[in-house]
């Protein structure tokens, strides 16, 4: 089913905001931004497809499975936790920046640590679904919520406060060479086809990956999206200023006859929705990585009723994600994401070669 | 039954844990619907603040606004809005702020620390309107405008294309302000409210540089620069054919501009199309040679904006953009920019205008 | 067999035991009065066997209406269910003479219809399965039979189409119907509430329905039908979400207003289980997400209500509640009584007496007006109580509180199972050559 593929990548996509991606490149939009998003451009896919077309190879397996099969224990059981770390950290990200985001804007007055002990109570439900629901989950929420994102971006970009100066001057600083930390954030828009990995399993058997050029096209219409819009919006020289860079230009649109005036909170809820179900899916996924080192386990994907590990190991990142902001401030989240989203970006790479490799080196012997 | 209570226990426990968080009834607050800033010579206390709230009231009809006015002296704004929550009995909520004027004194001076402040918060909107408020933003926020049907709504709709579409009006949302403040080569502006008895007089534009106000253009002017820079098109020109006025009312208007450097000058080649309908004209106009009409009006509309661009530059400012422009054309670096700045003020403009009349109107 | 039939049985007034003899046989009948129809009983056997114009054991033999009854351990369970048990040289059988108290010429009144078939299911299996039969005509449909209930022992019919019907689904049933224990079961809605997978499940996962129409098209989708004697409801099963959501009459009307109205029915679920939420945490914490005039209008007619908004609320829905409840329990001519005095309360007074503002009258009605739109009566009440929980996620946080509301529901429905089938997903275009996700799992 082509589509589930899609919907993984176009959620990851569309997250970028969450993780501080804007702000991370508008703070190299002088020294290498713009030719970070090109080469971005070109890698991102071209790995994406390679996966792809790797991954579905084995139906019904994620790379547990097919790691598990050929590898000792002592080989992916330090690399199923490494993944795993990678997963639910970037998820925890998302809900941490989110709950402070949400203070800051609906509920000044409330305690943070609350809000953030709820959202991951109701990802700690979600997450703990079987990965079939997961899917399901993911389409509808995707379906209700993405043709008003791309409204929104529409509008935002069809605003007649645009400034087509500013985004031709900013354009303009393509010549300075690429910088890691801007690449890295910029491929991580791409990122989403890695979670096949898991998301593999339920694929069916005679799954054929097609229209593959939608991965270049939609992501680079977010990646310009994500980089040009608050530009226009904003100033080339002012755009870095913003915090929340995207919050600050959906309120900058007006909607005077739609119902809801401030277009920021219509903005806000959508993005909800999108983080809620990425913390889900991503809380998911590493829990499935983790699940995958005991040497008893069987991967199934529509469990009911819900084994109790589940909760378990779901609870724990719960826990973890509510002490990290209670440890942390908007500065270290932003510190440490720009580290988290480098990293990714190799171990990433990392294991989209080795199963590429492993599965060239199986079929020259076979 | 044991489920019940650890259920009611659960609850219980959580309203306790919510104690606090900011649930305060709609009929708790108080909204600003207006906000003026002023700066007073009192050096221990440089601004003045002043709060139009509005007292709501189920009906609206013509009439029916009632609101308040809160003013206080205060060190720094943030403070001062502090203190005015101690002279009202409800929470001050910014949430509909929709305009925000700045007193003619602030601007000024220095009106960066305003912006900062308003820019960094997060209720107030940042499509909500900045303006400058012409002798005080206090004077300003005293008319009481007897046709509003809720309170801050008519300062409001004189913005904007939901109510009157004045051509001397400009609107200058926060966020727009914020943009200006920060981007090298492109500078604000802001429009010029006056009270007028009890309403508003919106008619003029106020050049701001990074720091405070450069320059005031008139009516006319204005009109005309917001014709050059927004291509407004519900506007008017006027010119002087054969010792006689006529105005045309705009159909159609489209402005495009070129930077050229010629020998060390920055040249700037605007070329505007205009197309009108005549409104305001000696009778028997229809059988003469409308050319010469066109000409006319091309001829003086050139020569009045070149004047009014050689006194936008001759202040230092550049509210149209054109030192964005230059940068968008150029390589990208803080060379182009160093380099723009010193071409700015030699600059020269060349206006050409192509005016063509549709048609004298109803009468011959 | 007289004598261990009065013993089986408690003393009972309707236990008829007669013993008669004509030229050739003794006959022993026994039968409950009440049951059957002794009409049948005299036109069958008395006349027959007195009258001797053929000899009684031959018609006993040949009649196919006489059943031969072996294990007497079945006696008092046919007795119970309206059979007549005859008693000759030995040997027993059994006669079919129950007289069924039904509705007459039912008319579908809960799900009714301005242009579709007006009939609905009878009470009577026999009425139910003719209805069904002429519907379906198709040599294709099983009916098996069985009782549920271990006191009641209430006659069940299960009908698939052996052709279309999934078999694991058919297994999967079959054990779940095993698994009843219930001694009543007196109702579908009963039994559905046992069959359903998790006990607790916020939705109904199998239809209720009354329509015959329903019916047999269900069949010809593959699903199980299963009827309960003195029922007039089928439940069809497995059932999602948005089986739910469609009325019969969507079929038989013009095409683009039957789409613009399922279009309405998701909005009105989304504006019923919402709105009292939003109505909330605008008021009370968010007052700036809608427009200035709204706003003030709102903390205008507000201004009279002496407290907090969330009690201005439970108050309305439980004024609007009793009166639903109200106006479905009583007599139909009492009815309308409480709902003028209902809707004068809450239409006019209530905000005159300044106890809520007009805002949330309109907030009231849309809710109840928008809930009854829900056309399977059993997926409306559940509707119903949605609202609740996000009332109380908005007072503590708002409108996000509303957003965490809906996102749980949504999970909670992407979860559910209707008998291994998913319960709430987007189908989109799924072609065999493709194949489905989760797929996999069944090799």
């Amino acid at each position: 089913m082509n589509r589930y593929v899609m919907y993984n990548f176009v959620m990851v996509s569309l997250l970028n905001l969450m993780l501080f991606v804007p702000n991370i490149l508008f703070q190299y939009r002088y020294h290498g931004a713009v030719s970070s998003l090109i080469a971005a451009a070109v890698i991102g896919p071209l790995f994406g497809i390679v996966f792809i077309r790797t991954i579905t190879k084995y139906p019904g397996k994620g790379v547990p499975e097919i790691l598990n099969e050929n590898y000792p224990r002592w080989v992916t059981v330090p690399a199923f936790l490494f993944f795993a770390l990678m997963w639910f950290s970037a998820a925890s990200i998302t809900v941490d920046a989110y709950a402070v985001l949400i203070n800051r804007f609906f509920n000044p007055d409330a305690n943070v640590l609350v809000i953030l002990g709820v959202m991951c109570v109701i990802c700690l439900y979600a997450a703990t679904r079987s990965t079939l629901s997961m899917l399901f989950i993911m389409e509808i929420m995707l379906l209700l919520n993405v043709p008003l994102i791309v409204m929104l971006l529409v509008k935002a970009g069809g605003s007649d406060q645009m400034n087509w100066d500013a985004i031709r001057t900013a354009s303009n600083y393509v010549q300075s060479m690429p910088k890691l930390a801007p690449l890295a954030a910029a491929t991580f828009i791409f990122t989403g086809y890695l979670n096949l990995s898991i998301y593999n399993r339920v694929l069916p058997p005679n799954y054929k990956f097609k229209r593959g050029y939608l991965l270049p096209v939609f992501g680079i219409g977010v990646l310009a999206t994500t980089y040009f819009i608050p530009i226009g919006l904003h100033g080339i020289d002012g755009v870095s200023s913003y915090l929340y860079v995207w919050s600050a230009t959906s309120d900058s649109l007006a909607m005077e006859y739609g119902f809801i005036e401030r277009v920021l909170f219509v903005f806000l809820i959508l993005y909800l929705n999108l983080t809620l179900i990425y913390t889900a899916s991503g809380w998911h996924q590493a829990m499935e990585m983790i699940k995958s080192c005991f040497p008893k386990y069987k991967p199934s994907i529509d469990e009911h009723p819900v084994p109790r590990s589940n909760y378990v190991i779901v609870s724990v990142f719960a826990v973890i994600t509510v002490a990290a902001l209670y440890l942390l401030n908007e500065k270290h989240l932003t510190e440490f994401t720009s580290y988290w989203l480098i990293i990714r970006m190799f171990s990433e790479y990392g294991l989209v070669i080795w199963i590429v490799v492993h599965t060239l080196l199986r079929r020259g012997a076979a | 039954m044991r489920r019940f209570c650890t259920a009611c226990v659960a609850f219980i426990m959580l309203s306790l844990l919510m104690q606090g968080c900011g649930f305060k009834d709609i009929d708790k607050r108080f909204f600003v619907v207006a906000a003026g800033i002023d700066r007073t010579s009192n050096a221990d206390k440089p601004y003045r603040i002043t709060l139009r709230l509005a007292i709501p009231s189920p009906k609206a009809e013509p009439g029916a606004s009632k609101s308040q006015l809160e003013s206080i002296d205060t060190a720094t704004i943030a403070e001062g809005v502090r203190l005015l929550k101690g002279h009202v009995d409800k929470e001050i909520d910014f949430g509909h702020c929709k305009v925000i004027v700045l007193g003619e004194s602030l601007v000024q001076s220095d009106y960066v620390e305003a912006l900062t402040w308003m820019i960094r918060r997060r209720d107030i909107q940042s499509i909500a309107t900045v303006a400058v408020g012409k002798p005080s933003a206090e004077d300003v926020m005293n008319a009481n405008p007897p046709s509003e049907r809720y309170p801050g709504n008519s300062l409001f709709l004189s913005f904007g294309t939901e109510g009157t579409d004045s051509p001397f009006t400009l609107q200058m949302f926060l966020f727009d302000l914020e943009r200006r403040y920060t981007e090298r080569g492109l500078d604000p502006f802001l429009p010029v409210i006056k009270r007028d008895h009890m309403t508003y007089m919106i008619s003029k534009v106020a050049f701001l540089d990074k720091q405070k106000v450069k320059l005031t253009l008139s009516n006319e002017e204005t009109q005309m620069y917001n014709q050059l820079s927004t291509q407004f098109k519900k506007s008017s020109i006027m010119a002087t054919y054969k010792g006689k006025p006529i105005v045309a009312l705009l159909t159609g208007i489209h402005r495009s501009y070129r930077i050229i450097e010629q020998n060390g000058q920055a040249v700037i080649r605007m070329k505007v199309r205009l197309r009108c309908i005549l409104e305001q004209a000696p009778r028997g106009l229809y059988n003469s040679d409308w050319r010469q009409i066109e000409k006319a009006f091309s001829d003086q509309y050139s020569t009045k904006a070149e004047t009014m661009l050689d006194k936008i530059r001759n202040t230092g400012v550049d509210p149209f953009g054109f030192g964005l422009r230059y940068r968008a054309m150029h390589r990208g670096s803080d060379a182009t920019w160093n380099r723009w700045v010193k071409l700015y003020p030699n600059a020269k403009f060349e206006v050409r205008t192509s005016v063509k009349i549709d048609g004298t109107g109803l009468i011959k | 067999m007289l004598h261990r039939i009065t013993t089986l049985f408690a003393e009972a007034k309707d236990l008829n035991t007669h013993r008669i003899h004509n030229r050739e046989f003794t006959l022993e009948v026994a039968y409950i009065g009440s049951l059957v129809d002794e009409s049948k009983v005299s036109d069958y056997i008395l006349v027959p066997f007195t009258k001797e114009e053929q000899s009684f054991k031959t018609i006993l033999e040949t009649n196919p209406s006489f059943k031969k009854i072996e294990d007497p351990a079945r006696w008092a369970g046919n007795l119970l269910r309206g059979f007549v048990l005859v008693k000759l040289e030995n040997a027993i059988y059994m006669l079919d003479a129950a007289r069924v108290i039904r509705n007459q010429n039912p008319i579908a009144e809960v799900e009714s219809s301005v242009q579709g078939p007006q009939t609905a299911l009878s009470e009577d299996l026999i009425d139910s399965m003719n209805l069904i039969r002429s519907r379906y005509p198709s040599a294709e449909l099983k009916i098996e039979e069985g009782t549920v209930g271990t006191l009641s022992m209430t006659r069940m019919l299960l009908l698939y189409d052996q052709r279309r019907v999934d078999p694991t689904l058919l297994a999967n049933i079959r054990n779940r119907l095993k698994e009843v224990t219930h001694e009543m079961i007196g109702a579908v809605g009963e039994l559905e509430k046992e069959l359903s997978s998790p006990r607790r499940a916020l939705f109904p996962t199998m239809i209720i329905t009354e329509r015959p129409d329903r019916v047999a098209r269900a069949l010809s989708q593959g699903k199980l039908v299963l009827l309960l004697h003195g029922s007039m409801f089928a439940l069809i099963l497995p059932a999602n979400f948005f089986d739910f959501m469609h009325a019969m009459e969507d079929k038989y009307e013009s095409l683009w207003m039957t789409n613009f109205l399922i279009a309405l029915r998701y909005l009105s679920i989304l504006l019923t289980t919402t709105l009292p939420a939003l109505y909330i945490s605008v008021v009370s914490y968010n007052p700036e997400l809608f427009r200035v005039q709204l706003a003030f209008s709102i903390a205008g007619s507000r201004s009279a209500v002496p407290y907090p908004s969330f009690i201005e609320v439970f108050l309305m829905l439980f004024l609007i509640e009793a009166l639903i409840e109200a106006s479905a329990r009583l007599p139909r001519y009492v009815g309308s009584t409480a709902t003028t005095v209902g809707g004068l309360i809450l239409g006019q007074a209530a905000q005159q007496a300044g106890l809520v503002s007009s805002i949330m009258i309109i907030v009231t009605s849309v809710v109840a007006i928008s809930n009854f739109v829900v056309p399977i009566a059993s997926m409306s009440y559940a509707i119903r109580f949605l609202k609740y929980p996000l009332i109380v996620l908005s007072i503590f946080f708002g409108i996000m509180g509303v957003a965490f509301g809906l996102f749980i529901y949504i999970v909670y429905l992407c979860q559910l199972r209707s008998f291994g089938k998913p319960y709430f997903r987007f189908l989109g275009n799924i072609t065999k050559k493709e194949g489905d996700i989760g797929q996999v799992n069944a090799r």
